[in-house]
């Protein structure tokens, strides 16, 4: 029994290649020389062709609007990433790592994840803007430096990479590519199986036993209606998740604790000075000395 | 037997964009030199893993995924956190964002990975660098001061 038939892996076949020689072009060099512009084209236009050749393997959702959004997401995260691994500049870096997170909570709002969609554009919003103060104070602004003009491995890198995207692709594709109209969905969905009658069947009866009322999403409402979404949210995260909120806030102080333990700034250590000026100190603890 | 708003292959299309996000994160972060674009490719890849947990979530019809992301950005955000405490630290010690500067923690018998040698160096832009100049106040400190153009490594 064959999962997939032999015009799905030639198309995943392409994408891996495609890739893989796109962004190994797009990387920096491995030992920070000089590539011309024509590679950098050559680097965007394959890359380009690969990130389209995801695009069939999308089925459009909805209506005309929600396939507009959709795609046009999906685009801009993708792209997004390319550039975004592939800047020289960390700055750039920064500000396509924007357009991934601004394009990935709009697919969240798409899905349904409003509070998620306004959670994640503020949280990474805070983010980047740390991110930002720490280029601009950290980075070399004038010149771009080595490190930035090279890559570690970029040819084996970008294979690695494009070898896991393609197992993962035909991983996700298998179970549906060979289902007929009419079979059931190769995942079965929870909350499909705990509107049944307890009745059905042993599963559908502990699938409702399990699933309490605060812990589905909100039914579709009538025309007009809108569902309490963050509400709802607000109730399961309450109600069944209160001991992870616990957790999740000792967490958090935990690494509060953490980030000033570590970047409280401390007396210098250099290599060149660390044998000669601690002599004073590491007498008094150290008295007998290293035999 | 499925939700007909959201059936399997609108699920399909999130793990797929989710799974394309998570491997190019990861190439960034195997090839990448510079701490910060590490950082953010690390990132990077915990938004590929929460469009996946969204899409769960939204197919099976419960919050649990939404849920498992709320706590994946909680934990993003103490991974910030650290991470830049830690970039911090390590930019104080060698004046530099390489990576592979910290190449002397490795196991030991492996060979060091990346050689620069052979790199070209920057041509800097030709002319004096313009910066704006701002009136000196206040007491003059009582030590010598260093132009700041000359402390950056």
């Amino acid at each position: 029994m064959t999962l997939l038939d032999s015009r799905d892996l030639a198309l995943i076949a392409a994408i891996v290649a495609l890739g893989w020689v796109g962004i190994w072009l797009l990387l920096p060099h491995r030992h920070g020389g000089v590539k011309t512009a024509r590679a950098y084209r050559v680097g965007a236009l394959l890359s380009a062709i690969a990130v389209l050749l995801v695009l069939p393997y999308l089925t459009p959702p909805g209506d005309l609007l929600a396939r507009l959004f959709f795609y046009s997401f999906s685009l801009l995260a993708l792209l997004g990433a390319v550039l975004m691994i592939t800047a020289r500049n960390p700055v750039n870096s920064a500000l396509w790592f924007a357009v991934v997170v601004l394009s990935s909570s709009g697919l969240f709002l798409l899905a349904g994840a409003q509070f998620l969609a306004a959670g994640t554009v503020i949280v990474y919003a805070g983010a980047i803007i740390v991110t930002f103060l720490f280029v601009i104070m950290l980075a070399q602004s004038h010149g771009q430096a080595i490190y930035d003009r090279s890559a570690r491995r970029p040819l084996a890198a970008s294979l690695t990479g494009m070898l896991l995207l393609g197992a993962l692709i035909s991983a996700i594709i298998a179970p549906g590519a060979t289902r007929k109209d009419g079979d059931p969905a190769p995942i079965y969905s929870v909350g499909a199986i705990a509107d049944q009658p307890p009745a059905d069947g042993p599963i559908a009866a502990v699938t409702a036993q399990a699933l309490t009322e605060t812990s589905r999403l909100p039914r579709p409402l009538e025309q007009g209606e809108t569902p309490a979404h963050v509400a709802g949210l607000g109730a399961t995260l309450f109600t069944d998740h209160l001991l992870t909120v616990q957790v999740v806030g000792l967490l958090l102080f935990v690494a509060l604790i953490g980030a000033v333990a570590i970047a409280t700034p401390k007396a210098p250590i250099r290599p060149d000075r660390s044998t000669a000026s601690s002599s004073p100190g590491s007498a008094t603890t150290n008295p007998g000395g290293v035999s | 037997m499925t939700d007909p708003s959201f059936p399997f292959e609108y699920l399909s299309n999130y793990l797929i964009i989710g799974a394309a996000l998570m491997a190019l994160g990861m190439l960034g972060f195997l090839s990448r030199r510079n701490l910060i674009v590490m950082f953010l490719s690390a990132e990077m890849m915990l938004q590929g893993v929460a469009l996946t947990l969204v899409g769960f979530s939204r197919y099976h019809g419960n919050w649990t995924g939404q849920v498992f992301t709320i706590v994946m950005l909680t934990v993003a955000a103490s991974e910030a956190a650290l991470a830049l405490a830690l970039i911090l630290v390590l930019f104080h010690r060698i004046r530099s964002l390489d990576v592979t500067l910290w190449q002397d923690l490795r196991e030991t018998g492996l060979p060091e990975s990346v050689d620069t040698s052979g790199a070209e160096p920057y041509e800097p832009v030709p002319g004096p660098e313009s910066y704006p100049h701002l009136t000196p106040s206040g007491v003059e400190p009582p030590h010598p001061r260093q132009p700041w153009e000359q402390r950056r490594g």
